[in-house]
């Protein structure tokens, strides 16, 4: 935690020095912005946090390590895919969530399906923005180019890490 | 933007259905598993809350700053019109560089759409910007997960919208571009 405490702040700090250059960014707008965006997060992320919790609390530990942990190979994978799909909310919701299933023992490369298939499939997002906006004939399009990469993304993580130890 | 609008916390159905959950889960927790089990689980929430809840803040002033200091319009200039094996790379980068959420992203492939963008171009552009964006890697992955867990996610995806692009190409070819 220390680490990326210093990492985002070093982030930060390079971000206002640049923003102070550019004459046409203003602190105080920017601030305004992220006090917006920060707004629905301070009623959703603690509401996420405490389901994510009590649900992980429900599922019994050994199921984790079982059907999700290192060594669940491709059908763990296959099952991480399945569950980011329907993981809904933006990364400060879906992440927290996710830290807290890793914590119970799920392994990287099921991760790093879970996270993808959640990027690409997020349904909060096709219904907010994609559908309004770019309509369901490109929807289906786009998801039936997408649907095969979370799999391959778990399962390209699970060869590097064996290539790795 | 109303100042009233701005003062009130604003609770969408998003935040409903998770706040539903929690009441749920932690209900059936509390009857199915006891008292202790319950306590214990919301002390670990509350504790990573605390932990995390200061960099969401930071993470959500390094989105403003970013969304502020990089002209939206770079994108679309670049991908307009172009099509082919070279126009999927310039997407590729084109969607890792956008920064900012759903809001930002889709008005600029609807705007790439108006200036000829074909749709694998759109579709490559959308995957990379959703798997390999740069701005929610450096804000949020790396804090959250550590550049161990990055690295292999990373190293393990960045053909990846290349491929969602090819297989568009080929979906186009048999489906048509919708019009």
């Amino acid at each position: 935690m220390i680490v990326a405490y210093a990492s985002i702040c070093v982030v930060l700090f390079a971000l206002v020095a640049a923003g102070t250059l550019h004459a046409d960014v203003s602190h105080r707008d920017t601030a305004r912005l992220a006090w917006r965006q920060l707004l629905p997060l301070l009623t959703r992320l603690p509401a996420a946090f405490l389901a994510a919790n009590f649900l992980v609390a429900l599922v019994p530990a050994h199921w984790f390590v079982q059907f999700l942990g290192q060594s669940s190979g491709v059908t763990g994978v296959l099952i991480a895919s399945c569950l980011g799909a329907v993981l809904i909310g933006g990364p400060m919701v879906s992440f927290p969530i996710a830290l807290v299933l890793m914590q119970a023992g799920v392994g990287v490369p099921q991760m790093v399906a879970l996270i993808t298939a959640w990027s690409l499939l997020a349904v909060h997002r096709m219904i907010t923005y994609e559908v309004p906006m770019m309509g369901w004939r490109f929807l289906w399009r786009r998801v039936t180019a997408v649907l095969v990469l979370a799999p391959i993304a778990g399962i390209t993580a699970e060869l590097v890490l064996g290539v790795w130890h | 933007m109303g100042r009233t609008s701005a003062r009130r916390i604003p609770v969408d159905g998003i935040t409903v259905f998770f706040i539903i959950l929690a009441v749920v889960s932690g209900g059936a927790l509390l009857i199915l598993n006891g008292v202790n089990a319950f306590s214990e689980a919301l002390g670990n929430g509350l504790d990573l809350m605390l932990e995390v809840m200061p960099l969401v803040v930071l993470a959500v002033l390094v989105a403003a700053y970013v969304q502020h200091l990089l002209p939206m319009d770079f994108a679309r200039r670049w991908l307009g019109g172009s099509s082919g094996l070279r126009g999927l790379l310039i997407a590729t980068v084109a969607g890792m560089l956008t920064p900012g959420g759903p809001f930002a992203a889709f008005p600029l492939v609807l705007g790439m759409r108006g200036v000829g963008a074909s749709i694998p171009v759109c579709i490559t552009y959308l995957t990379a910007w959703s798997m390999l964006g740069l701005q929610r890697i450096v804000v949020w992955e790396i804090p959250f997960f550590g550049p161990h867990f990055v690295l292999v996610r990373v190293g393990s995806s960045f053909l990846l919208p290349l491929v969602a692009g090819l297989i568009a190409m080929a979906l186009v070819r048999f489906a048509g571009e919708p019009t």
